[in-house]
C-alpha cells in the first residue's frame, strides 16, 4: 500500500465520523426535542418528569412561549426590554436520570451502514431529547464490560460533549450483556432508565444481560438494531462462514433452501426477544437500520406512551 | 473409423496429461468462500435441523468429475479427426484451373468474365459432395495455387475471393502439369477448367500434356461476343544523334467482327500529345509511326476508344506503356591540338558538356573534375587511373595499344576496308554508311587480353574496345585525317555512342516489357535487391542478377525500380494478341481426351465427425455449467 493509499483510507475513515453528526443531524434533533417538549406539558407531569416550569428553585433556562404555557412563568423583564415572551425554567430538586447504553462489540460493525452508526445516531438523539427537557443524561459504551462512560451532565449545550463522546467509541471484541450490565449498575448509584442500544447477538444469551438491569431497580427499554440483510448472506454453495466477533468458523454449503431456513430461524428468535421484553413488560423497538432514526425515535417515544 | 487429425500416440501422452491435472484439482482441497457473519449461533440451529447429507455431496463432485473428463475425451477424440471409413475414399478430388489471363477481364457478359468464372465455381463448390475435395487455382502467366486440396466450403469460397485476372497471357501447359501433378497417386480425379477457350496447345519442352487414365477433364465456357479494338504494339525510341526527339510505333488491331471507327490519343508524360482517327476493318491491324516527337522526358502512353463513344470488350487492350530512356549530362575533355571534326561531333548531343585543355595539362584537369570521358587525337598521356578515353591513332609511351610491327608490312595496313563489323555490340549500332568508308593507311596494333576489335578489316582491328586500370577505352587505329570517316554520318554517332557506351547507356534500351514474363531491368551498379512498385501500388523487391533486377510483371502500366535513391520507371504491356480474340473459342478435347461439363457431386452427411464431438463437449459443459449454478453439482 503506498502513502497515497494510505491517506485516501484514512480519510475515507474518518469521514464519516465527522458526517455522523452533521448540521442536518443537529436540526432533525431540534424537531424532536421540539415535538416531545410540547407533548411532556400535557402528560406525565409530577410522575417522573424533572423538569416543570415553576415547580422548582432553581432556574435553569429559557425557552420561547407558546400557547398553554402558564403566564406566571413568563420573565418580565425581558419581555420589559425586548418584547420578547420568554417563560423561565427551574429545575425540580428530584429529577430522572437517563441512561443511553451503546453496543460496541464487533458485530455493531457489520455491514454498511452499520449498525453503530445507527445505534450512535439513535443515542444522540435520545440524550438530545433527554438534555432538551433537563434530564440527567448519561452515555455507556458496554461490551463485555462497561468500555466508556460519559458522566451524567444536563443542559442542551451538552450535546457537543456527547457528540465528541460518541465520535471516540469504537467497535471491538464480542458481547457479554449480562457482564456489562452488571459492572453498569456497580458504577450507577442513581436510578433510572437504561435504554440500551444493542444487537443483541449475545452467545450468552440477551436475558441475562437486560434480568441483570431489572434486577437493580433500573428500567430496561431495549432498541434492537436489526438489519434485514443480515438474513441473507448473499453467497452461494461451499463456503465458510466465519464469526466476525468470536472468528469462530463453519463450513458449508449454503442453498436457497438453507438461506430460507435461517430468514426463519431470525425470524423466530426476533420474537423470541419481543414476547420476552413484553412479558418482562420491558419497552421493546426494533430499530430497522435502514429506515430513518428520527422515525424510531418518535416510534420510542410513542412505545413509551410520551408521544401520539 | 479412419483418423485424420493428432495420432493415437500423441492423443493418449494428452489426454492422460489433462486427465490427471483434472483429477489432482478435484482431490485437492476447494478453497472455501469466507463468509463472516455477525452472529454464527443463529446458524448453528439451521445446521443442527438440517443435517448434512455428506455422501451425497460426495457423490455430487464425482459426477461433476466425470463429466469434466467426459468432456476431456470427447475433445480429445476431436483432435483425431475421425472419419467412417470409406467415405474419403469415396470424394471426387477436382482441381479447378481458373483462367486467370487478359482476356477474362472481358466485359461481354454482365458482372464480367471473371465474375460469371467466380459464380461458376462458387456454384462448384456449394455442389461438392460430402466426400470430394477441391484444390482451386489461377492460371495465367504462371499458376497460382488458390487453396489447397481440401473440403472446408469456407475456406474454399475464402481462396474464391482471391481470384482476379491479370493483364498477362495463359502458360496453359504449365497450368495442366500442375493440376496433374497435384493429383497424382488419388483416385476419382477430375480437372475442371474454367475460361473463354483459345488456351492454345498444351505442349511444353516434355512434350504434349496428356491426360492419365481415370482423371476427367471438364471445362466451364466462359464468354459470348468479342467486339474488341487492341494496342497490339507500342514502342518508342530515342533518335541516336538527337536525344531529345524520339519516335513511336503503335499497331492497332480490330479482332471484332465489324468495321471500327477508332480514336487514338498519345500522351507524353500524363500531357496529351497528339490524338488520331482511323478506320479499322474487322480483322485487320493498322501500323502508325509517329516521328520527330518531342515532349516527352520518360513516359508515353497510348490510349484507344471507339469513335462512338461506345466502350468494346476488353479495356485491358485499350491502353499501353513506354518508356524512353532517362537522359544524362556527359563531361568530355578533349585534350590536344584543336580538333574541329570532333568538337563538332559532340556539339550534335545537347547533354555533352566538352572542355579542352593541352596534353600535358590533362592529367591535372581530370584529377580536378569529373569527366566522363576524355578523347585524345594522337599523342598520348597517363591518365588518371579508371579514366575512360577515346583514343584517336593513339601513339607513344602511354598507348594502351602497342603497333605489331612484325611482318613485311612494318606494322601498317594500307587502304583497310571495314570487313567485319559487330553490329550488335552498343559502339557500332546505327552505323549505316561505315563499310563504305575509306581509310588511307592504319596502324596494326596488337590486341591485349581482354581487347576486343567491333570493326576490323581482313588485315587488322579498325576500331578496338576495352579496359585499362579499371577505365574503359575505345580505340580507332588509323588517322581520321588519312580517311573520310569524319565527312560520314558514322563519325558522330560513334562519338556519341562512345559517350553512352562510357555511360553505360544501353542502345538497345526496351521501351516496355510484356506481361507475364521475366524482366532483366538494368540498375545501378552495386545494387543487390531492388524495390519494385506495381502500376496497382503494390511493393515487392525483387533480387538483382549480373546488374540486372529480375522480375516478373503481371500488370500493364509503369513500375517504379527503385534501388537506393535511383528510381527507374519501366513499363509493362499485355502485348499478347491472343489474348484480345474475344470470341469465345471451343474447347472440346485436350490431346485426345474429351473435355465434358462439370457435375454436381453426390450429397451426403458431412464427415467432420470432430464438429459432433466438439458440440457434444460444449453441450455436457453447458450441463454442468447449468447444474453448477443452479447448486445440483455443488
Amino acid at each position: 500500500m503506498g502513502l497515497t493509499d494510505f491517506f485516501k483510507r484514512t480519510a475515507q475513515a474518518l469521514a464519516p465520523e465527522q458526517e455522523l453528526f452533521d448540521e442536518e443531524f443537529q436540526r432533525k434533533l431540534d424537531y424532536l426535542a421540539v415535538i416531545s417538549r410540547r407533548l411532556f406539558a400535557g402528560r406525565l407531569r409530577a410522575e417522573r418528569r424533572t423538569k416543570k416550569t415553576g415547580s422548582g428553585i432553581e432556574f435553569a433556562d429559557h425557552r420561547e412561549y407558546s400557547a398553554g404555557d402558564d403566564l406566571r412563568y413568563l420573565d418580565w423583564k425581558v419581555f420589559g426590554r425586548s418584547e420578547r415572551m420568554l417563560l423561565k425554567l427551574f429545575e425540580e430538586e428530584e429529577d430522572l436520570s437517563i441512561y443511553v447504553l451503546l453496543d460496541c462489540s464487533e458485530s455493531m460493525a457489520f455491514g454498511t451502514p452499520s449498525k453503530f452508526d445507527h445505534g450512535r445516531k439513535l443515542a444522540a438523539a435520545l440524550a438530545y431529547v433527554g438534555l432538551a427537557n433537563l434530564d440527567r443524561v448519561a452515555l455507556v459504551a458496554i461490551s463485555t464490560k462497561v468500555d466508556k462512560t460519559l458522566p451524567t451532565t444536563r443542559g442542551k449545550g451538552r450535546i457537543f460533549k456527547i457528540f465528541d463522546f460518541l465520535r471516540s467509541v469504537r467497535t471491538g471484541g464480542t458481547t457479554a450483556l449480562a457482564d456489562a450490565a452488571r459492572m453498569f449498575t456497580a458504577q450507577q448509584k442513581r436510578r433510572g432508565i437504561a435504554i440500551v442500544i444493542t444487537d443483541l447477538y449475545d452467545p450468552e444469551g440477551f436475558e441475562r444481560g437486560i434480568n441483570a438491569i431489572r434486577y437493580r431497580k433500573f428500567e430496561p427499554i431495549v432498541v434492537h438494531l436489526i438489519d434485514p440483510r443480515e438474513a441473507d448472506p448473499g453467497a452461494r454453495g461451499d463456503v465458510t462462514l466465519v464469526d466476525v466477533e468470536t472468528g469462530e468458523s463453519r463450513e458449508i454449503t449454503l442453498t436457497d433452501g438453507m438461506v430460507r431456513a435461517y430468514r426463519e430461524a431470525h425470524l423466530s428468535w426476533r420474537k423470541e426477544i419481543d414476547d420476552f421484553c413484553t412479558s418482562r413488560r420491558v419497552p421493546y423497538v426494533a430499530a430497522d437500520v435502514t429506515e430513518p432514526f428520527e422515525d424510531q425515535v418518535l416510534r420510542l417515544f410513542r412505545r413509551l406512551a410520551v408521544v401520539e | 473409423m479412419e483418423f485424420f487429425g493428432l495420432s493415437l500416440a500423441q492423443l493418449l501422452p494428452l489426454f492422460g496429461a489433462a486427465g490427471a491435472s483434472i483429477v489432482v484439482l478435484y482431490i485437492l482441497k476447494l478453497r472455501r468462500r469466507q463468509v463472516p457473519v455477525p452472529f454464527a449461533r443463529l446458524w448453528q440451529r439451521v445446521l443442527v435441523e438440517r443435517p448434512t447429507s455428506a455422501l451425497f455431496q460426495h457423490l455430487k463432485r464425482i459426477l461433476s468429475l466425470l463429466l469434466q473428463l467426459i468432456i476431456l475425451a470427447l475433445l480429445v477424440f476431436a483432435l483425431a479427426d475421425p472419419r467412417f471409413k470409406g467415405i474419403s475414399r469415396q470424394g471426387r478430388n477436382l482441381v479447378v484451373l481458373m483462367d486467370g489471363s487478359a482476356s477474362m477481364q472481358g466485359t461481354d457478359v454482365p458482372t464480367g468474365r471473371a465474375g460469371v468464372a467466380r459464380e461458376s465455381v462458387r456454384r462448384m463448390i456449394r455442389e461438392m459432395g460430402s466426400a470430394d475435395r477441391m484444390l482451386l487455382a489461377q492460371m495465367d502467366g504462371e499458376i497460382t495455387a488458390l487453396s489447397p486440396l481440401t473440403d472446408d466450403v469456407a475456406a474454399l469460397e475464402s481462396a474464391l475471393r482471391e481470384y482476379a485476372p491479370r493483364d498477362t497471357g495463359l502458360d496453359f501447359s504449365r497450368a495442366m502439369r500442375f493440376s496433374l501433378d497435384a493429383l497424382r497417386g488419388l483416385e476419382r480425379t477430375e480437372v475442371i477448367i474454367v475460361g473463354d477457350g483459345g488456351y492454345g496447345e498444351a505442349r511444353d519442352s516434355a512434350g504434349l500434356v496428356r491426360i492419365p487414365e481415370g482423371t476427367t477433364l471438364r471445362h466451364v465456357a466462359i464468354g459470348r461476343t468479342g467486339r474488341n479494338v487492341g494496342i497490339s504494339a507500342f514502342s518508342a525510341r530515342r533518335y541516336p544523334l538527337d536525344k531529345t526527339r524520339y519516335e513511336v510505333l503503335v499497331e492497332l488491331q480490330n479482332f471484332g467482327t465489324r468495321r471500327e471507327e477508332i480514336e487514338l490519343s498519345l500522351y507524353a508524360d500524363d500531357a496529351p500529345l497528339e490524338v488520331t482517327r482511323m478506320a479499322l476493318e474487322p480483322g485487320r491491324s493498322q501500323q502508325r509511326v509517329l516521328r520527330d516527337q518531342s515532349g516527352a522526358n520518360q513516359t508515353l502512353e497510348a490510349r484507344i476508344r471507339l469513335a462512338d463513344q461506345s466502350r468494346d470488350d476488353l479495356p485491358a487492350d485499350d491502353r499501353a506503356y513506354a518508356t524512353l530512356p532517362a537522359r544524362h549530362r556527359s563531361r568530355v575533355l578533349i585534350a590536344g591540338p584543336a580538333n574541329l571534326y570532333v568538337q563538332a561531333a559532340l556539339l550534335l548531343d545537347e547533354y555533352i558538356e566538352s572542355e579542352e585543355c593541352t596534353l600535358a595539362e590533362a592529367p591535372a584537369r581530370l584529377r580536378a573534375g569529373h569527366f566522363d570521358l576524355v578523347i585524345l587525337d594522337g599523342p598520348t598521356v597517363a591518365l588518371p587511373e579508371g579514366t575512360p578515353a577515346l583514343y584517336l591513332h593513339p601513339e607513344g609511351a602511354d598507348s594502351p595499344l602497342v603497333a605489331d610491327t612484325t611482318g613485311p608490312s612494318q606494322g601498317l595496313m594500307a587502304r583497310p576496308t571495314f570487313d567485319r563489323i559487330e553490329s550488335r555490340h552498343p559502339l557500332m549500332r546505327f552505323m549505316s554508311d561505315l563499310e563504305d568508308t575509306n581509310v588511307g593507311v592504319a596502324t596494326r596494333y596488337r590486341l591485349a587480353e581482354g581487347d576486343r576489335a567491333v570493326a576490323s578489316s581482313a588485315q587488322g582491328p579498325l576500331v578496338v574496345v576495352g579496359e585499362r586500370r579499371g577505365g574503359r577505352f575505345v580505340a580507332v587505329t588509323f588517322d581520321l585525317r588519312a580517311s573520310d570517316l569524319p565527312l560520314r554520318v558514322s563519325w558522330p554517332v560513334l562519338v556519341i555512342n562512345t559517350v553512352d557506351w562510357i555511360h553505360g547507356e544501353d542502345p538497345a534500351y526496351l521501351s516496355s516489357f510484356k506481361t507475364g514474363e521475366s524482366w532483366r531491368i538494368p540498375v545501378a551498379v552495386g545494387s543487390r535487391r531492388v524495390e519494385i512498385e506495381s502500376p496497382d501500388g503494390r511493393r515487392s523487391s525483387a533480387p538483382v542478377i549480373e546488374g540486372r533486377a529480375v522480375f516478373r510483371g503481371m500488370r500493364a502500366g509503369f513500375y517504379r525500380v527503385h534501388s537506393g535513391d535511383d528510381v527507374q520507371l519501366v513499363a509493362g504491356n499485355i502485348a499478347d494478341m491472343s489474348e484480345s480474340q474475344l470470341a469465345p473459342r471451343p474447347f472440346a478435347q485436350l490431346n485426345g481426351t474429351p473435355a465434358t461439363s462439370p457435375v454436381a457431386g453426390r450429397v451426403g452427411v458431412r464427415r467432420e465427425l470432430w464438429l459432433y464431438l466438439l458440440g457434444g463437449a460444449i453441450a455436457i459443459a453447458l450441463i454442468e455449467w447449468l447444474t453448477y449454478h443452479r447448486r445440483v453439482t455443488v
